[in-house]
């Protein structure tokens, strides 16, 4: 099985619909000829030229704003915002044109764009270049938000993400740039909107998306030892949630953990907590959220460290809620 | 409603001149309605009319063709109505009716109708200029002009110099016009703008111009020459078109902020008045032909008031947030 | 009175710039009116002769009338009376309000140790909360029936006294929950009994068939478990003796689970015989003798307690020959057996031995009702009188 990495399959993907949809465009800035800040897009401007793939200046708002003018009129434009951090600067194409066009025209058309944008920390890039925009977003009818957590994902997701005939927001976790995987020859689209248990288990369902779910499942091995199975949940896409798979673990297990980066307060884990609390309060022996604090993410390493949910904090904060010290659950 | 192709320069063309005129008279009896139909509590919310810019609009969609498209302001029902979108529809949607262009759903501030080359109205000043950047990137596969309808204020928006400088450097085929009625909102231009508005496309190397914009014929010539630079692919133009509007800034404004005289000084240079004069001295018309189409406008009026009144609201139901 | 502005919800008339009579044309205007934001005048959207309405400082609201322009010869229809403030509609016999249960003092448990207690007819107020802040969680509801519980420590003997020295023993979680839910269904749920006593010789000699037929070490049916199956094919053709009395309503259960008291350390717990109407005798014996050892052992699982629909009680083994036991809530009703005896009966007009097993039925009277109960106990009599029966 050839391995690919998740730079390479945001790349692969991008080719592969820029090669297949001659309505596909692709723009941003420093993405066509110097391949991308992240080393994403190499390689896309030689192959399908300057009308297809090209670098714009530095101007947040008209390139959210043209590739919404130009999905009007019939393309398919991928476009790139370079940090997450960046998105405010084009949050009124995002919110105001993009999201409520397919509403407002009484459904005349849809905004097929997909928005591409790297975020999150652990790298010591600083307060405002390690954000997760996720929640920022997430209150937005109209918008889709995908958020995977591995090349193989990335890929599936990303071209059905260009393939859908809504606006997409699509976030790379910067920290699984470098990720490399076993991956099938061919990898298809995937679907929007469906999560995947990624570790089975029956004392605890921890529910993450991206760099969180393999904290999770460092987690999880540290729990073992202390006799706790949890499962964990690979959301893959936060809007729309899928409500079903989330439930369905809540059945099993009783007792859901949200692990999500970023400030607590007002974070798309609460959405998630509500829907299993609004939908199977039955269910529910226990149910909490585990985030980050509510302050700005500092550069020093310690203090960065200290801020995200780790692997150790994840499996701490399950023990404590659980009455688990070191001994067995049972 | 029939669309000019033509890009040449207009000739000498008296039905042309009339169906022009038409147009103008129905835009302005079509916000005279709105007013008071607002004032009667039919039509909700606030609205922006358009009386007294009617040339500008019509002047520029004269000259687009099929494959072009136009992004409008919630100053929107002369843009709209120019490119022909159905009067009926248009003030259905006024009044929140089902049959109303959008359904109810948008009003008046961000109407669409993409089979009338709209492709949209924008509630936040700005948007038309991003929606036309947007859709001439589209555009310049098929030879299509974007244009985008914009007010003075918006001259000092984000939107404007990000997007101004985008076409320039990538040489989209984008008319942006600026319909400078001396006011943004209730303050005089001059007072936020630094330098003057030209200047501003004028320092990117876009081609700029400033025209009387009540006069139909004046904003059709230079509207022409700038599709035209568009569809030779040699990038966007500017026209600053000096106007006037006769009502306040919307319903909330009595308009206590103009000179005093200017109000009078403008309706001397009301834009159909200066068509009627031009019909009859350039192209030899007759007043009696021009009284014929403000009756026939009138006619098309009431019916249109007695048809809006009559239709029904739409039921609220599912909605699809996604299309699948 | 028009709307002048988009945030306009009255206006005040300054003044009339017309007089009352006048011709006025479109456009002319023709009163001075103040609104939240401005002082604007009105004008005239049609031609024809002004009738004043409202007058000088009259506050109105929008779409009010405030006059009239007609043509000239007509006069003014009289202005529509302003709509009566509609009376207050009474709330007559409206929803009723939401019932709010006294709550003495409620116990912080999450929703699925409150089911999973409710289920096992645990009370929530025995347990100690081992979740956050304190609360019940799942786990402290399966460790109370799971765990066997210690023997609780006696207390130091109070000396003394006109009855001696006094031991106080502290009760177990479960003998808790037993005395709570004998005091409920005894205080909550009107009962009646009905008293029957049942030919057993058919059934004693169906037996001893079954025991010499038996292979090595397959179980053979006691008495008790003809009994339950008599009771089960019985609850088929009366659903109500199944069901439960609950909230105003009758709850009636598709399967019949009979639960067979048995004696646990110290306590008495009911574990349950599922679909028994369903099993052969020889698969209730089999699950009878299951139940009754893992109750002796404290083996029970918290699925082996729940679910019952009718409950059997038997102290024959004791000697009892007749009692009365008390419901099982929320159970409509539970079978008191007592011991197998011969006795001088009479038949054909002489005085012979026979045997004979006495059933006593407690009724919840919410749903079951003297007929009811009567025709049932028949039914379970009849089974066990002609106990090939329960071979079906």
């Amino acid at each position: 099985m050839p391995t690919l990495e998740f730079r390479h399959a945001v790349r692969d993907a991008l080719d592969e619909e820029l090669a297949r949809d001659e309505r596909v465009i692709f723009f941003g800035e420093d993405v066509a000829k110097p391949g991308g800040v992240f080393a994403t897009t190499p390689g896309l401007y030689e192959r399908h030229g300057e009308e297809r793939v090209f670098d714009t200046p530095i101007s947040e708002l008209a390139i959210a704003g043209s590739a919404f003018g130009a999905a009007v009129c019939g393309l398919r434009p991928v476009i790139e915002i370079m940090f997450g951090d960046f998105l405010p600067l084009a949050m009124d194409s995002i919110v105001n044109q993009s999201a409520k066009y397919w509403y407002l025209s009484n459904e005349q058309a849809s905004i097929p764009i997909v928005v591409r944008s790297a975020i999150g920390a652990g790298g010591n890039f600083g307060a405002i270049h390690s954000q997760n925009p996720i929640s920022w977003f997430h209150n937005v009818p109209g918008l889709k938000i995908v958020a995977p957590s591995t090349p193989a994902d990335a890929k599936a997701l990303l071209k059905a993400a260009i393939r859908d005939d809504n606006p997409v927001l699509f976030f790379e976790h910067k920290r699984l740039y470098a990720m490399k995987e076993d991956v099938p020859d061919t990898i298809d689209a995937g679907r929007i909107g469906e999560a995947k248990v990624v570790r089975e288990g029956a004392d605890v369902t921890l529910v993450s998306a991206m760099k969180g779910v393999h904290d999770c499942l460092a987690a999880a091995e540290l729990l073992a030892e202390a006799g706790v199975d949890a499962e964990v949940i690979d959301l893959r896409t936060i809007r729309p949630l899928d409500r079903d798979a989330i439930l369905r673990s809540l059945a099993r297990t009783n007792r859901l953990a949200v692990v999500e980066e970023g400030p607590v307060t007002g974070g798309w884990a609460g959405e998630v907590m509500a829907v299993a609390a609004e939908g199977a309060l039955h269910d529910v022996d226990d149910l909490w959220r585990i985030a980050c604090p509510d302050h700005p993410i500092p550069y020093s390493p310690p203090l960065e460290d200290a801020f995200l949910p780790g692997a150790e904090a994840i499996a701490a904060s399950v023990r404590e809620r659980l009455g688990v010290a070191d001994r067995t659950l049972a | 409603m029939s669309t000019q192709t033509e890009t040449s320069p207009p000739t000498a063309d008296l039905d042309g001149g009339l169906e022009l005129y038409r147009r103008m008279k129905l835009i302005r009896r079509f916000e005279d309605t709105i007013q008071s139909l607002f004032m009667k509590g039919e039509v909700h919310g606030t609205t922006h009319l358009y009386s007294g810019e009617e040339a500008v609009a019509v002047g520029v969609s004269s000259v687009l063709g099929d494959q072009d498209r136009v992004a409008g302001t919630y100053r929107g029902h002369g843009h709209a109505l120019s490119l022909g979108v159905d009067p009926q529809a248009l003030l259905d949607e006024m009044l929140g009716r089902a049959t109303g262009v959008c359904g109810g759903r948008s009003g008046s501030m961000n109407v669409i109708d993409l089979e009338h080359r709209l492709i949209g109205c924008f509630g936040i000043i700005g948007g038309s200029i991003a929606a036309a950047t947007g859709a001439s990137i589209a555009l310049q596969r098929t030879g299509g002009v974007a244009v985008a309808f914009f007010g003075d204020g918006t001259t000092n928006q984000g939107y404007f110099h990000e997007c101004l400088n985008f076409a320039a450097v990538r040489k989209l085929p984008v008319v942006y016009v600026c319909e400078n009625n001396l006011y943004g909102e209730f303050t005089p231009w001059e007072d936020v703008t630094a330098g003057q508005i030209r200047s501003r496309p004028e320092a990117l190397e876009i081609p700029a111009q400033t025209i009387d914009g009540n006069d139909v014929w004046t904003v059709r010539e230079a509207a022409a020459a700038a599709v035209a630079r568009a569809r030779a692919g040699e990038g966007p133009s500017f026209i600053e078109a000096l106007t006037y509007r006769f009502v306040g800034h919307s319903r909330s404004d009595p308009g206590a902020y103009r000179k005093p005289g200017e109000l009078d000084a403008w309706k001397e240079r009301d834009p159909l008045k200066l068509a009627r004069a031009t019909l009859v001295e350039r192209f030899g018309a007759e007043e009696a032909a021009i009284d014929r189409v403000d009756a026939e406008v009138e006619a098309q009026i009431e019916t249109m008031i007695e048809r809006g009144l009559a239709a029904p609201y739409p039921a609220p139901g599912p909605v699809r947030e996604f299309k699948d | 009175m028009p709307r002048l502005s988009d945030s306009m919800e009255e206006g005040t008339i300054v003044r009339w710039l017309v007089e009352d009579g006048a011709e006025v044309e479109v456009g002319t205007e023709l009163v001075e009116i103040e609104t939240d934001k401005a002082t604007m005048p009105y004008e005239s959207d049609v031609a024809g002769v002004v009738h004043i309405g409202a007058q000088a400082g009259d506050v109105l609201p929008v779409g009010a009338e405030i006059g009239q322009v007609l043509p000239a010869g007509e006069t003014p229809a009289p202005a529509p009376a302003p709509a009566p403030v509609a009376a207050a509609v009474a709330n007559g016999g409206g929803t009723a309000l939401l019932e709010r249960p006294e709550t003495a003092t409620r116990v912080k448990a999450s929703p699925v140790a409150r089911r999973l207690a409710a289920e096992l007819g645990i009370d929530l107020a025995t347990l100690v909360g081992s979740g956050p802040a304190g609360r019940v969680v799942k786990r402290d509801v399966e460790q109370a029936v799971a765990t066997p519980e210690p023997a609780p420590e006696p207390q130091p003997v109070a000396a003394g006294g006109e009855r001696g020295d006094t031991q106080v023993v502290e009760l177990s979680r479960i003998q808790q929950t037993i005395a709570r839910r004998m005091a409920d269904a005894k205080s909550a749920m009107p009962e009646f009994t009905v008293t029957t006593d049942v030919d057993m010789d058919a059934a004693v000699a169906l037996r001893a068939q079954l025991k010499a037929a038996a292979a090595d070490g397959d179980p053979v049916p006691s008495y008790n478990d003809l009994v339950v199956k008599a009771a089960a094919l019985a609850l088929r053709a009366h659903p109500k003796a199944n069901g439960s009395y609950r909230d105003g309503r009758f709850e009636l259960y598709e399967r019949i689970n009979v639960g067979v008291a048995v004696a646990a350390e110290d306590a008495l717990l009911v574990p349950t015989v599922f679909d028994a109407d369903g099993r052969s005798l020889g698969a209730i014996a089999a699950e009878t003798r299951r139940l009754a050892a893992a109750g002796r052992e404290g083996r029970l699982t918290p699925a082996d307690l729940s679910g019952g629909t009718f409950s059997v009680s038997n102290l024959g083994m004791f000697g009892v020959t007749q009692f009365t036991a008390v419901l099982n809530p929320p159970q409509a009703a539970i079978l008191a057996v007592g011991a197998l005896e011969q006795r001088a009966v009479v038949r054909d007009g002489a005085v012979v031995p026979g045997h004979r097993m006495t059933l006593t039925l407690t009724c919840d009277h919410r749903i079951l009702y003297g007929a009811d109960a009567a025709a049932f106990l028949a039914d379970i009599r009849a089974a066990l009188e002609q106990p090939l029966r329960l071979a079906l």
